[in-house]
């Protein structure tokens, strides 16, 4: 893997995933688990919020998840599919519909690897005001320093 | 550093974020085209090729990807992101000073194992003949791809900038407890 660069991976509805994976971004062999998930009506909550964090907990960040409170098997089958504990993605895309289900997961995500970027669907127009990023830009100033 | 010399700073600083969240603001609009363009390409394949000829049953179960991310450090804390096509090569240099001949076949060239197996164009997971839609869905996601990495560098740099600025909001209020 060192020398290849990082991957960018995808959390997003089939259309998006799709066409991203077009765009040549899908990596899956045997060893390895896909840097992509297709949300779809019946994926869980848990299931997103289990694919998406690490990324901000391979840097040292807070992880709620304890190994000695799982089966050795099942933690390390979480371990792998988290893109977040993932060392080689840079980017993580994901629909802001997904993204509003997992908010607080990105909200506590304060590094800048991997990046996460909120993009649109089809049943739902990307909103400014509800990204993490332009919101934190948002809160830049308060009222005490514009005097 | 000065109070004066901060407030210099902090409204270059300002100056410079506020471009940023501008040109922010006009990638994500093309992005955005970009992506719904994708999704009207797509569409109008999955009705030339039938509604479930387009879709995750057709992923291929061993991928290898196209596009890789290159990562650099600008300066402490601010990374950027460049997107790399496999198999991509940059084209031989020749100087306008070199005096010498170029010699027809061309310098020895030093075997790269990377290129004896080019990772698979995610097009043929679809067939041999694919419409020209799936072709445009295709080109549009991969534009879209690559203004992904400038909005994560650009991303980057606000987030660096925001902590910068903060960083020297607390500095002057040190320096000058009593203004406001």
């Amino acid at each position: 893997m060192a020398g290849r660069g990082k991957l960018i991976a995808v959390i997003g509805d089939e259309d998006t995933v799709t066409g991203f994976l077009l765009g040549g971004i899908g990596e899956l062999n045997k060893n390895r688990h896909p840097n992509f998930l297709v949300v779809e009506k019946d994926t869980t909550i848990n299931e997103i919020e289990d694919t998406f964090r690490s990324l901000g907990s391979l840097l040292g960040s807070v992880v709620e998840a304890k190994p000695n409170e799982h089966d050795p098997p099942l933690w390390d089958e979480i371990d792998s599919t988290q893109f977040l504990h993932r060392d080689d993605i840079g980017i993580i895309l994901i629909n802001q519909y997904i993204a509003e289900m997992v908010r607080h997961a990105l909200d506590a995500h304060q590094h800048s690897i991997p990046a996460v970027l909120e993009i649109p669907s089809k049943e739902h127009p990307y909103d400014a005001a509800k990204d993490s990023i332009l919101r934190r830009a948002r809160g830049m100033f308060t009222a005490e320093d514009l005097r | 550093m000065a109070a004066p010399d901060l407030r210099a700073e902090l409204d270059s600083l300002l100056l410079q974020l506020l471009g940023d969240l501008e040109e922010l603001e006009g990638k994500r609009a093309v992005l955005n085209a970009r992506v719904e363009e994708g999704w009207l390409s797509l569409a109008k394949a999955r009705y030339a090729m039938g509604a479930k000829s387009v879709g995750p049953l057709q992923y291929a179960s061993h991928m290898e990807p196209q596009v890789c991310l290159h990562t650099s450090e600008a300066q402490e804390g601010l990374q950027k992101f460049k997107v790399v096509r496999a198999g991509v090569h940059t084209p031989e240099e020749v100087g306008p000073g070199e005096a010498a001949l170029r010699r027809r076949k061309g310098p020895a060239k030093t075997p790269e194992p990377q290129s004896s197996e080019a990772p698979q164009d995610p097009l043929n997971w679809f067939g041999i003949l694919v419409p020209h839609s799936l072709r445009q869905a295709q080109a549009s996601f991969r534009d879209g791809l690559q203004l992904a990495a400038d909005i994560a560098s650009l991303q980057n740099r606000i987030d660096w900038g925001r902590n910068q600025l903060r960083e020297l909001q607390e500095k002057l209020k040190q320096l000058e407890p009593g203004a406001a």
